[in-house]
């Protein structure tokens, strides 16, 4: 057959726009799809229920892109939420049994212990990972075995109840009407934007994931590099696990288990390559929307929750294979 | 040679020794599925204050299963390796923890089941409580309170686990008594305060003003629903909300006139299971543990009976205090 070349520009524009804006696409048909089969899916309440449930997912998930955008994974996510939940909690609690020595103790506190604590372990992961060269998979992969315990060591395998107010207005208050996880999550992804799209840092993680010898040899400390994107993703666990517990008003040591693997999945459904280098944070945006607006759609629709899984699992092949396809043409 | 049949000498010397030390004290071993959440660890540290290990009468090791079948298994070989006197056995599957019995049972140490089910008739005896019972008071209570009348949501456990099962039986005989009850939603949130919490928000958004009552098949659930309501801005006065367990969090709930919830006593179950054990060891031996002062519908039958079943207790704005007071 012929094409004529106006043909094969229309073409390659279409490609092109598919590449880019597919994962939007997808986000977009699946919301027009459900609000016409579903007259509660367009209503207010729902999207902020839509908004609220990627928020914890959400926050994880841009942690993550700086991570897997150096060639790295962060497995120990899951477990650093139940940690440092479990941890700020016991600074912010009123129940005698669960509480550390002192405590309530004020909530700016509580919330710089979870942070920190998640800080640190991810700056564990990030000096084995960098300095010691022991594979991301391995490192994170002991991490998320060695926070578990942990967390059921400090916690005595209890949960800690009885939060203050101040701790459970980061999980059920809102800022000028928006409830607080999604102004959370938006504040994540403006600074994460931001940071990845117009700061030295941001082009330093490119670089080093995309080339890391190029990275090197044009003066790029790219061991620090590597060794920071952890610390960001435990210190945005440290917040997710105390967003969790803010909202559910417990800090449970069960929490968070296999939150590691939806938060890889936004990001790999939002277009970041695995192998480092390419992707936008503002994709896993979209791709934790997607998981939500999936999810939220199915229970509407009153779909039995294993359908949930097996499509999520879809999903993610073929944001891969997309991906694929993208590598492929450029 | 020497070297060899010295090296066996000690090895008969030691093991001669040990088990010297297993007849003074019997060793019972505790194999329990897991002990993240904090209901098993109740258990197992009633377990651990019952007067016959707090006054030396018995030695107890508790074996974490970590959720796994196949780790429990392990432990059974390790248990029967060592010559333990007998074994209490909480299984994580009500299929697979029959291989293990049977194991246990060819060895000829007698295993007494605590707190969950297996499917094998080679147990000594079965110290528990009735699952369907609990489903059923609880949705009786959420019904009562709706006056038999509106829809109501299930959230439900793990699809398959004895506890699931055996509860929705107790949920579906009281809903038969109310024909004109709706269940509106069924799933499961695999026991996860956070699953069910995101299942309520959602289903609220469904149906909105015609949910009248959730029947949570465990307290963490109907915690989450609690949470739900709240984020949806909506009254959980108006909703009739009942749980399984008596977690704390779930007694601090029907403190503040949120929910109700019947207390499982995993002490008793715990207790109980050990005196049973101890009964098939020690000869006239009488049961030790207050718990069976505190159930007389639990008549103690000199140990012998193939099952115990420990009532179940529904969490009260009088008895809560005390209940809280247990857990300090």
């Amino acid at each position: 057959m012929n094409t004529t070349a106006a043909d094969r520009d229309i073409k390659t524009m279409a490609v092109q726009y598919g590449q880019k804006y597919g994962i939007l696409i997808a986000l977009l048909l699946v919301c027009v799809a459900l609000s016409v089969v579903n007259e509660f899916f367009l209503t207010q309440r729902n999207i902020i229920n839509v908004l609220r449930q990627a928020s914890i997912n959400g926050i994880l998930a841009i942690g993550m892109t700086f991570v897997i955008l150096t060639r790295g994974i962060d497995l120990s996510v899951g477990s650093v939420v139940a940690l440092a939940g479990v941890v700020s909690a016991s600074m912010a609690t009123t129940s005698s049994t669960a509480a550390v020595a002192g405590a309530p103790y004020a909530f700016y506190i509580a919330f710089a212990v979870g942070i920190l604590v998640g800080m640190a372990a991810g700056w564990i992961n990030g000096i084995l990972v960098a300095y010691f060269n022991v594979p991301a998979f391995v490192t994170t992969l002991g991490m998320l075995s060695a926070a578990r315990g942990l967390t059921l060591l400090y916690s005595g395998g209890r949960p800690v109840p009885s939060l203050t107010p101040e701790y459970r207005f980061i999980g059920t208050g809102d800022l000028f009407g928006v409830p607080m996880p999604i102004a959370l999550f938006a504040l994540v992804f403006v600074l994460a934007y931001f940071v990845l799209s117009s700061s030295r840092f941001g082009r330093h993680v490119y670089a080093a994931g995309g080339n890391p010898h190029a990275a090197r040899v044009s003066g790029i400390n790219v061991k620090r590099v590597r060794m920071v994107v952890y610390v960001i993703s435990g210190a945005l666990a440290g917040l997710a696990g105390m967003v969790l517990a803010a909202r559910t008003g417990s800090a449970l040591p069960q929490a968070g288990v296999a939150y590691e693997l939806d938060a890889i999945a936004a990001v790999v459904i939002g277009g970041t390559s695995l192998s480092g280098g390419v992707g936008r944070v503002t994709g896993t945006l979209i791709g934790a929307l997607l998981i939500s607006v999936v999810n939220n759609g199915l229970d509407l629709m009153g779909v039995e929750s294993y359908y949930q899984q097996v499509i999520k699992g879809m999903l993610i092949v073929a944001a891969v294979m997309l991906d694929q396809a993208r590598h492929k043409h450029a | 040679m020497t070297k060899l049949l010295r090296t066996m000498t000690i090895a008969a010397a030691l093991l001669g020794s040990t088990s010297a030390m297993a007849q003074d004290v019997p060793r019972v071993g505790a194999a329990v599925y897991g002990l993240n959440a904090e209901f098993m660890q109740l258990w197992a540290a009633a377990l651990a204050q019952h007067p016959a290990v707090v006054e030396g009468k018995v030695n107890v090791t508790v074996f974490d299963g970590r959720y796994d079948a196949l780790v429990q298994q392990e432990q059974f070989e390790t248990m029967i390796t060592q010559g333990f006197d007998a074994i209490i056995f909480v299984p994580i599957d009500i299929e697979a923890g029959a291989t293990a019995v049977q194991a246990a049972h060819d060895a000829g140490i007698p295993v007494v089941g605590s707190n969950t089910r297996v499917n094998s008739d080679l147990l000594l005896s079965y110290v528990g409580s009735n699952d369907v019972e609990s489903g059923y008071m609880e949705a009786r209570y959420v019904l009562d309170q709706i006056g038999c009348e509106g829809g109501v949501v299930i959230i439900e456990g793990p699809i398959g686990q004895s506890a699931q099962i055996e509860r929705l039986e107790g949920n579906q005989k009281a809903l038969a008594e109310c024909p004109n009850v709706t269940v509106l939603e069924q799933q499961t949130a695999n026991w996860s305060r956070a699953e069910a919490q995101t299942l309520m928000e959602n289903w609220l958004t469904r149906h909105g003003d015609n949910i009248k009552g959730v029947i949570g098949q465990n307290d963490e659930m109907a915690l989450g629903a609690i949470e739900a309501i709240r984020a949806a801005g909506l009254d959980v006065a108006d909703f009739a909300i009942a749980g399984i367990d008596g977690v704390t969090d779930a007694l601090l709930a029907v403190k503040a006139g949120d929910m109700a919830s019947i207390l499982q006593d995993g002490a008793a179950q715990a207790q109980g299971a050990l005196d049973v054990a101890l009964a098939a060891v020690i000869d006239g031996y009488e049961p030790m543990s207050s718990i069976w002062e505190q159930y007389p519908d639990m008549p103690w039958n000199g140990g012998a009976d193939a099952q115990y079943n420990v009532p179940w207790t529904p969490v009260t704005l009088e008895n809560v205090d005390a209940l809280l007071e247990m857990r300090q």
